[in-house]
């Protein structure tokens, strides 16, 4: 579905991603990890088109995206969630996610008032309808994650690329995300590449792990594999893989 | 009610309670100038033809400030260039009428057009360039066409303008003339407000707002935002440029240098801040006040009056952060779209 090979982007200096190629089967769920600045967001950037790469290609449903803008792999179905959300503070929830309906591939199909049921039907599925209503600015961290969530799902995509899912929630929150995360990716027969610094959940939620370490991907393969690569631990000194 | 036609749906808010408010609107705009004209003549010294001219610099300046505000909402940026689009829709309409004896009927869509031309081809500043730079390439250009004006005064006529612009209406009775300007351009003003007004509700306006607030957003939704951009500036360009079309054949006569001081720049800035952050309804509201207002210090302040007139604008700034329309919808705001039960399969 998703094949990315020899991908570089420096800034400046720095190298921020590094010859890194791997491939993503439809279905997978994948996460991606690293310590800070290893370069996973600068890689999902560069996936949703953020960012342009320097060198080496990316290619979606065997289309090569590499020049493609954001808005096209949006359209494309690449959906992308943020590090810190970034939803539209005075509006209100609802209204976050019908933007998302009417901004999708059949958004121009839809009346106003269909895209509005459409995006409460998403934000029922993370239970969130009983928050329609009230402003963006005025909900908890939790909450704005599971909007947003709820955003990149009306886009109707076909690889949802989750950007620090759990950053700033408590444990029992976090466990509630990752299951929603599950049962999306289950519901809606999606592809997943998932960034995330909570170890302990993200090992139990993926199939394959992706490990990257200054720009470059150190290791592929599954969670139980991965914590015992020497590179792995090398590149955690100091904290306790799993 | 979803209307059907060419194959899309078009959505129509027909209930009587999201039409009464307008309604009112329209109705106190249409019997002001009779009220003043009638009941208010001699108020702060102000004569009654005096009063009726500063009615039609309100809707003068609401012709600027509500396709202003489409523009700010859906390009993002703030111009601080609007009046050189008016000077650019003035002088099309008096050089067409004078060199080459256009009717004001024709000169309406040429004024409109090389608008818009003017508009399209500066749009790409809307994608490259952002805050002080886009100030600074969307001040300059009325201070670029202010020389212009100078430089080819033959053709310009500098601060002499260009005169001879036939007029719009003309029956020979000044009070009359000026009541049926102003009805004209409340018209034209009514016009544009819904236009403007059906462009916010639709999915364009939707997503002109996300990409007023966060346009790395609006590109991951799958909005192309250069493209809405390029369009927004277009059109709305052109719609500035109408209100100096109106300007030259209200006057008889286009004085760029007038209408390109920086002063012009300030009201025009002030009635869209004034009236509410992309509020259209605040900028009718705003242009109405700082009119009048403009009118008022002129008859009692002199020479002080336009010191005075930015002091009371500058506190109105500080003590109202939303505007007039911060003021309205802290009272009376609905969410446009009704809320629906839901029921899942």
């Amino acid at each position: 579905m998703l094949e990315v090979s020899n991908l570089t982007k420096r800034f400046g200096g720095v190298i921020a991603v590094n010859e890194v190629s791997f491939e993503v089967e439809k279905g997978e769920i994948i996460g991606l990890i690293g310590p800070n600045g290893a370069g996973k967001s600068t890689l999902v950037n560069l996936i949703s088109g953020f960012y342009l790469p320097d060198s080496g290609k990316i290619r979606f449903l065997g289309e090569d995206i590499t020049k493609k803008k954001m808005h096209e792999r949006a359209k494309m179905g690449i959906a992308r969630t943020f590090q810190n959300p970034r939803l539209i503070s005075n509006m209100t929830a609802i209204m976050n996610v019908m933007y998302a309906v009417l901004g999708s591939e059949r958004g121009s199909k839809l009346s106003l008032v269909e895209a509005y049921g459409e995006a409460a039907y998403y934000l029922d599925i993370f239970d969130m309808l009983k928050k329609r209503d009230v402003l963006v600015a005025d909900l908890p961290i939790y909450e704005l994650r599971l909007l947003e969530l709820a955003r990149a799902l009306a886009l109707k995509p076909k690889i949802l690329l989750i950007d620090e899912a759990m950053a700033g929630l408590n444990p029992a929150e976090a466990e509630r995300v990752s299951k929603l995360i599950n049962r999306i990716r289950e519901e809606f027969d999606l592809t997943i590449i998932w960034i995330e610094h909570v170890l302990k959940i993200i090992m139990r939620s993926v199939e394959r792990i992706l490990v990257m370490h200054y720009g470059k991907l150190i290791a592929d393969d599954t969670p139980e594999k991965v914590v015992r690569m020497p590179e792995v631990v090398e590149a955690y000194i100091g904290e306790e893989v799993v | 009610m979803i209307i059907h036609a060419f194959g899309r749906k078009y959505d129509w808010i027909i209930e009587p309670r999201y039409w009464r408010n307008p309604i009112i609107g329209v109705i106190t705009l249409l019997a002001l100038p009779l009220l003043m004209y009638f009941f208010a003549t001699g108020v702060f010294g102000i004569r009654p033809v005096a009063l009726l001219s500063a009615l039609i610099f309100a809707n003068i300046l609401a012709m600027i400030g509500t396709p202003l505000v489409l523009q700010i909402i859906g390009t993002g940026r703030v111009s601080f260039g609007p009046h050189f689009f008016v000077a650019v829709g003035g002088y099309t309409a008096a050089l067409l009428s004078k060199n080459y004896g256009f009717s004001p009927a024709l000169t309406l869509p040429a004024s409109f057009f090389m608008g818009a031309l003017i508009g399209l081809g500066l749009s790409p500043i809307t994608i490259i360039s952002r805050g002080i730079y886009f100030v600074l390439i969307t001040l300059l250009l009325p201070f670029i066409l202010w020389e212009l004006t100078y430089w080819r005064s033959d053709v310009f006529g500098a601060e002499t303008g260009i005169p001879g612009v036939p007029l719009l209406i003309f029956t020979g009775d000044v009070v009359l003339d000026i009541m049926i300007y102003y009805y004209v351009s409340i018209a034209m003003v009514l016009i544009l407000l819904f236009f403007t007004d059906r462009v916010m509700r639709s999915r364009y306006g939707f997503m002109m707002g996300v990409i007023n607030e966060d346009e790395e957003v609006a590109l991951s939704y799958g909005i192309d935002v250069a493209k809405i951009k390029v369009i927004t500036f277009t059109l709305t360009s052109g719609a500035i440029a109408v209100a100096g079309w109106f300007l030259a054949h209200y006057q008889g006569s286009f004085t760029g240098p007038v209408w390109l001081q920086p002063s012009f720049l300030i009201l025009i800035l002030l009635t869209t801040t004034l009236g509410g952050k992309g509020a259209v309804y605040g900028v009718i509201a705003s242009a109405y006040f700082i009119a009048t207002l403009r009118e008022v210090t002129r008859t009692q302040f002199g020479e002080m009056s336009v010191v005075v007139l930015f002091i009371i604008l500058l506190i109105l700034l500080y003590i109202l952060p939303e505007g007039f329309w911060g003021l309205y919808r802290k009272r009376r705001y609905r969410e446009y779209v009704p809320s629906i039960r839901i029921r899942r399969a």
